[in-house]
């Protein structure tokens, strides 16, 4: 047995020993261990270095509250962790931890010297010490100051680990399994309430865990604690353990963080390393206890120094003995009773030392029997032993001065400055507190959430008045939850009620500047920076904060507020609720990215919606692109091609004969009802009334505004049935729009819309040869020029399968768009692609189409448009109904500025050398001569290599583009300055011939 | 779909199943028309959201105000076709064909439940077997149908599908591996 382990005490199996490594170093702990109580039992207290000065550091608490005991733990590739508590993280065979910031060694670090400069690292001291020069902060000063202060190292390799998400409704959540939160989650359940109870641990019990001596209700503690867990498992209710509560937000709703697999050997490849929780309570009962306070003196950091709770409970739960000789100083009636367990377990307690003149009689009675010295009136003013405390200075205090000073030996200095209630949870919901002076506590107050606060965390004290408060909220919770409440009576024995006070810094009779008392451990911060942060000007404890960063580690100052809180309010000179509390935010533990994530990682990253068509593409080479959440074949590469090349030969091929290509993607509404066409009147800038049934038409959308939104070609299917399309990316957005209208502005006409986006796989044609290949196949439609002709549209049978046909074109060349349903797409494009083989078919991506489309000046909504362009800017007035009387948007374009000289209009640019490509969104300048900065005109939307012409082409929006044309205009690039032509849109074609086929 | 196996090897304590397709419709139709309408198509149309109602192989879920899923075999896709454009000239609506928008994922299983609320964050214990609902999973928009306590269909846009589908298979493994892990340690 290691040498401070206690036979056959605590909760770990003694039968059960656990093999462990700390820095390289072989242990021995016992199942049922943290890394801390099992280095404590093998004499290990120097755990880590600190933050800033690279002091040494031991285990301060037993608790996720740990400020001090961070050290990186590896449970095999990939699955490094820094900053690991040790007081939380439970121990296995093989388990690897390591210290964290020191070099070369724990024992010996040369960053140590940060110590011996503590006078020039005083709060502030960044912004003062290296304001110049300037340009040195983000070169020089910051990188060194990164490198020289922080804990442990973000690891480099990718998190091998999966993490799970679920989400969880009950009518009452408990937080916390402590005495409290057991018997509200009791009485709750007994209402017949559905009940979740949670605790950060890895076992219920909580306080109870550290107090096997008391006898509740007949039993003892642990007898009882397990009865009062099966009983609640026969309630129904569900109990998990190892998941902390680490945020509470708006009604009710809250996060549960799960560990599953830390603390496991070995754990089956599909089981998640942690699960986040989110929960929707109808009420929740906080019953987060109360944490220990260190007390403010210089040394008060040193290893071998902790809170005299941790030492009972390293005592009582895991049968570890804290050191050998302890001094215990304490402001708490709490710390006494630690001194004597630790006493009675066989432990030299060498003196308590309160700081209170008159603790009560009878403890100073217990000590007595138990020939423990008593020295009340006193302050701790220093300790000293390099890597483990070995004495303690005392000094007594009488009417505020500091006597002489007596120096008593140790290997264990507890601590106790008293308790501050729980509340982060509370805090997060914008509940207030209020000051209690009676426990010299902040206290919940005004509430803004259906939650309930039971035991410590609302400032009792004693296990029976925390039982019986917990029984009570969980009825009171059960109540507000709608059922009958049903409570309950406890009766306790041994309960060692108490109280204290709390102080600032400890008096002392040595130079409070050169006094390395701790407030914040994990930053760093002593009493005297708060002090000094006070004499430089800052008055609100925000600033306080701030200023020297108390409060702002990981641990989000459990510990150090509220001392930090009493120091700053005496500096002040203020009562402490003038001086106010900061807000704690979520989590309330450091929680893992992991967890935060979820599921979204590696496939389930994101949706990448796939059409019908793309397995083919994926089979035949296609590279993709995304586009919103699709990801469409951008080009279909052959053997030895680049991009360039690819899209040069699918757009002669398409020119020359034909192409096929997926657009599947693009949005699809049906429109259907007695006011279908007025409800399309009403929408789009385009007159519907007179469109035929078998004809389409490009339809034009415009926002309020008068901008275009989206756009897209609509076929009349029957008098009262549309068929819409909408850009690819617009597809929600547009029904959303159009229901939107509907429901709030409309709610009179007879009109339904449905999207059909996903319905039909849509195949486009096109090329010379597009009714070549497409007639065969067609049953039902007479596809020849006269009777289906360009803009038309038709319900036939294509290949047998029931289909929508479309003749329309978004290439300038003959073309036509077939619709089946889904489950056909690919079917059909197979049959398709094998007919088109003897008109040397090729399929393209979106880049050709892009390019074929640019080539005849199509515009594509968000790429020639920004949400600025109205139908004119954009060369489109033709698509504006003249003589409508209304559409969304209509109002806006006769808009002063709408109607202004002078706006960006969508014009072409052909480079003087065309072989020059301009950037897209390159700006462009009217005379390159002028100084800068120069005035711009407008940039570059649209740019292309166009194989069919042989040259680049371009569109741009240009400041008064329509009337430059013919004009030179400039684009520097930064291959160079180029000169352009502004032309028209349409650079083939003109006339339209091709259509014609 | 590419998922190419249409049962999948059960790799968890949930049975998943990709379900054949069926002649599935979005049915919009006034309140006055509900019920006329219903008679049209040989099946009731509830009033309620969330209700069912089944007849002769045909199945109405009612998703909003004025909103309604229909299922029916598919050799019934024309006869409810021709029924509904009868009825139109008196009882105008919107009958939209949605046979292909959707894939039909079945699960079955005594964690049937518990595995859904990996994605989806409604309370599934306020929707009873024999009701349904439009709801979310994963952030996608589903329609999810409770057949009975333990079993469900999920109706989920093709192209989101094999997203839904892994994910609830990723979820089904996990279960398996918690079960592995209490059994070890019972």
């Amino acid at each position: 047995m290691t040498a401070f382990r206690v036979a056959e005490s605590g909760r770990v199996r003694h039968d059960r020993p656990v093999e462990f490594q700390f820095d390289g170093r072989s242990y021995q702990g016992l199942e049922g261990d943290t890394l801390a109580s099992a280095l404590l039992a093998n004499g290990v207290h120097l755990l880590g270095r600190s933050f800033k000065y690279h002091r040494p550091r031991g285990i301060l608490t037993a608790g996720s509250e740990e400020p001090n005991a961070l050290v990186g733990t590896r449970r095999g590739p990939g699955r490094y962790e820094p900053n690991t508590r040790a007081t939380v993280q439970e121990i296995w065979d093989g388990l690897q931890a390591e210290s964290q910031n020191r070099y070369p060694k724990l024992s010996f670090d040369l960053g140590a010297i940060n110590d011996r400069l503590y006078m020039l690292f005083s709060a502030g001291f960044y912004y003062k010490t290296f304001m110049w020069p300037r340009s040195f902060w983000e070169r020089v000063y910051e990188p060194l100051i990164r490198r020289a202060a922080g804990l442990g190292k973000a690891p480099q390799e990718p998190d091998p680990d999966h993490y799970a998400e679920r989400h969880l409704h009950t009518d009452i959540l408990v937080v916390g399994g402590g005495p409290a939160g057991l018997s509200a989650a009791r009485s709750a359940a007994k209402s017949g309430a559905r009940v979740v109870l949670v605790d950060e641990s890895a076992e219920m019990g909580g306080h109870l865990l550290s107090e096997p001596g008391l006898v509740i209700d007949g039993q003892p503690a642990w007898d009882w604690l397990a009865g009062m867990l099966e009983e609640l498992r026969e309630l129904g209710v569900r109990v998990m353990s190892r998941t902390t509560a680490i945020g509470y937000y708006h009604q009710n709703f809250l996060a549960l963080c799960e560990r599953l697999s830390d603390h496991l050997k070995e754990a089956p490849a599909d089981l998640p390393r942690e699960r986040l929780w989110q929960v929707r309570a109808g009420q929740v009962v906080l019953a987060q206890g109360a944490l220990e306070k260190p007390l403010v003196f210089d040394g008060n950091d040193r290893p071998g120094v902790m809170l005299a709770g941790a030492a009972q409970t390293y005592l009582h739960r895991y049968g570890v003995r804290a050191g050998d000789r302890h001094v215990v100083a304490t402001s708490h009636d709490s710390a006494w009773h630690a001194a004597f367990d630790l006493s009675d377990a066989g432990s030299r307690v060498e003196a308590i030392v309160d700081t209170r003149a008159n603790p009560s009689d009878a403890l100073r009675e217990a000590a007595r029997d138990r020939g423990i010295r008593v020295l009340s009136g006193h302050t701790v003013t220093g300790t000293s032993g390099r890597l483990r405390v070995n004495a303690v200075r005392v000094n007594p205090v009488h009417d505020g001065s500091v006597g002489p000073a007596e120096t008593l030996g140790c290997d264990s200095l507890l601590m106790s400055g008293g308790w501050t209630p729980s509340l982060h949870l509370f805090s997060h919901t914008k509940g207030t507190l209020r000051w209690d002076d009676e426990s010299d506590a902040f206290l919940p107050d005004q509430q803004a959430e259906a939650c309930h606060i039971a035991g410590a965390g609302r400032g009792l004290w004693g296990v029976e008045a925390v039982l019986q408060d917990g029984d009570l909220r969980g009825a009171e919770a059960a109540e507000a939850a709608g059922h009958k409440p049903e409570s309950g009576a406890f009766q306790v024995e041994n309960d060692r009620t108490g109280s204290g006070e709390t102080h600032r810094e400890l008096p002392s009779d040595r130079k409070p500047g050169r006094a390395r008392a701790f407030v914040d451990y994990q930053n760093d911060v002593t009493a005297k920076d708060i002090r000094l942060a006070v004499r430089e000007g800052m008055k609100s404890i925000e600033h306080v904060k701030r200023y020297t960063t108390n409060g702002m580690a990981t641990d989000q100052g459990k510990l150090s507020n509220m001392n930090g809180l009493m120091i700053a309010a005496d500096a002040v000179g203020k009562a402490p609720p003038q001086v106010g509390l900061t807000t704690f935010r979520p989590p309330y533990t450091p929680t893992t990215f992991g967890a935060f994530a979820g599921y979204h990682r590696g496939d389930h990253f994101e949706v990448v919606r796939k059409t019908p068509i793309d397995s083919w593409a994926e089979e035949n080479g296609a590279v993709f692109e995304p586009v919103s959440q699709w990801r469409r074949a951008w080009y279909f590469p052959r053997q030895g091609e680049d991009m360039e090349a690819a899209v040069a030969r699918e757009c002669l091929a398409t020119r020359k004969s034909l192409g096929i290509f997926d657009a599947s993607t693009l949005g699809k509404i049906e429109i259907a009802g007695p006011d279908a066409v007025e409800f399309m009147n009403r929408m789009y800038t385009n007159p519907w009334t007179k469109l035929a049934p078998g004809r389409c038409r490009y339809g034009l959308l415009l926002g309020e505004d008068g901008f275009i939104r989206d756009d897209g070609v609509i076929g009349r299917l029957s008098d009262d049935l549309f068929h819409v399309t909408t850009t690819t990316g617009g597809a929600a957005r547009v029904l959303t729009m159009m229901e939107d209208y509907l429901q709030t502005e409309w709610p009179d006409l007879n009109v339904w819309l449905t999207s059909t986006t996903e319905q039909w796989a849509t195949i486009a044609l096109n090329g010379p040869n597009a009714r070549r290949v497409l007639e065969p196949f067609v049953e039902g439609q007479d596809l020849s020029p006269e009777a289906f002709v360009h803009m038309s549209v038709a319900e036939c049978r294509v290949a047998g399968f029931p289909a929508r046909l479309f003749r329309l074109s978004f290439t300038g060349e003959l073309s036509f768009e077939i619709n089946v349903p889904a489950r056909y797409g690919r079917a059909l494009w197979e049959k398709l692609y094998e007919a088109g083989q003897q008109y040397d078919v090729c399929p393209y991506g979106t880049e050709t189409m892009h390019v074929l489309r640019a080539e005849k000046g199509f515009i594509i909504v968000g790429q020639d448009t920004d949400g600025t362009v109205t139908p004119d800017d954009a060369g489109m007035s033709w698509a504006v109904g003249k003589k409508k009387t209304d559409f969304v948007g209509m109002r806006s374009l006769s808009r002063p500025d709408l109607v202004a000289p002078g706006r960006k209009q969508l014009v072409g640019l052909l480079t003087e050398d065309g072989s020059v490509r301009l950037d897209e969104g390159a700006q462009v300048v009217a005379d390159p001569n002028q100084s800068v900065p120069m005035a711009m005109i407008g940039h570059v939307s649209s740019s292309y290599h166009s194989a069919t012409l042989g040259r680049s082409i371009a569109l741009a929006l240009l400041k008064d583009g329509r009337n430059l044309k013919g004009q030179e205009v400039y684009v520097p690039l930064p291959s160079g300055l180029h000169k352009a032509r502004v032309t028209d849109t349409v650079f083939y074609d003109p006339e339209g011939e091709r259509l014609k086929v | 779909m590419s998922k190419a196996s249409k049962i999948n090897p059960v790799r968890g304590p949930v049975q998943l199943e990709v379900m054949e397709p069926v002649a599935r419709f979005s049915l919009r139709v006034g309140k006055q028309g509900r019920q006329q309408l219903g008679q049209a198509l040989g099946l009731e149309l509830p009033e309620r959201i969330g209700m069912r109602s089944s007849q002769g192989g045909r199945e109405a879920l009612c998703l909003g105000p004025d909103e309604w899923v229909v299922l029916a075999p598919e050799a019934e896709r024309e006869t409810l076709f021709t029924a509904a454009l009868e009825a139109y000239a008196e009882v105008p609506h919107s009958l939209a064909e949605i046979s292909d928008r959707e894939i039909t994922l079945r699960l079955e299983g005594e964690r049937a439940t518990d595995l859904l609320t990996i994605a989806c964050p409604r309370n599934l214990e306020l929707m009873p077997p024999g009701s349904g609902r439009r709801t979310v999973m994963g952030g996608i928009q589903v329609v999810l149908w409770r057949d009975g306590q333990d079993a469900y269909r999920l109706d989920v846009w093709r192209s989101f599908f094999d997203y839904i589908h892994s994910l609830l298979e990723t979820g089904n493994r996990e279960f398996a591996a918690e079960a592995q892990l209490e059994s070890q340690s019972a």
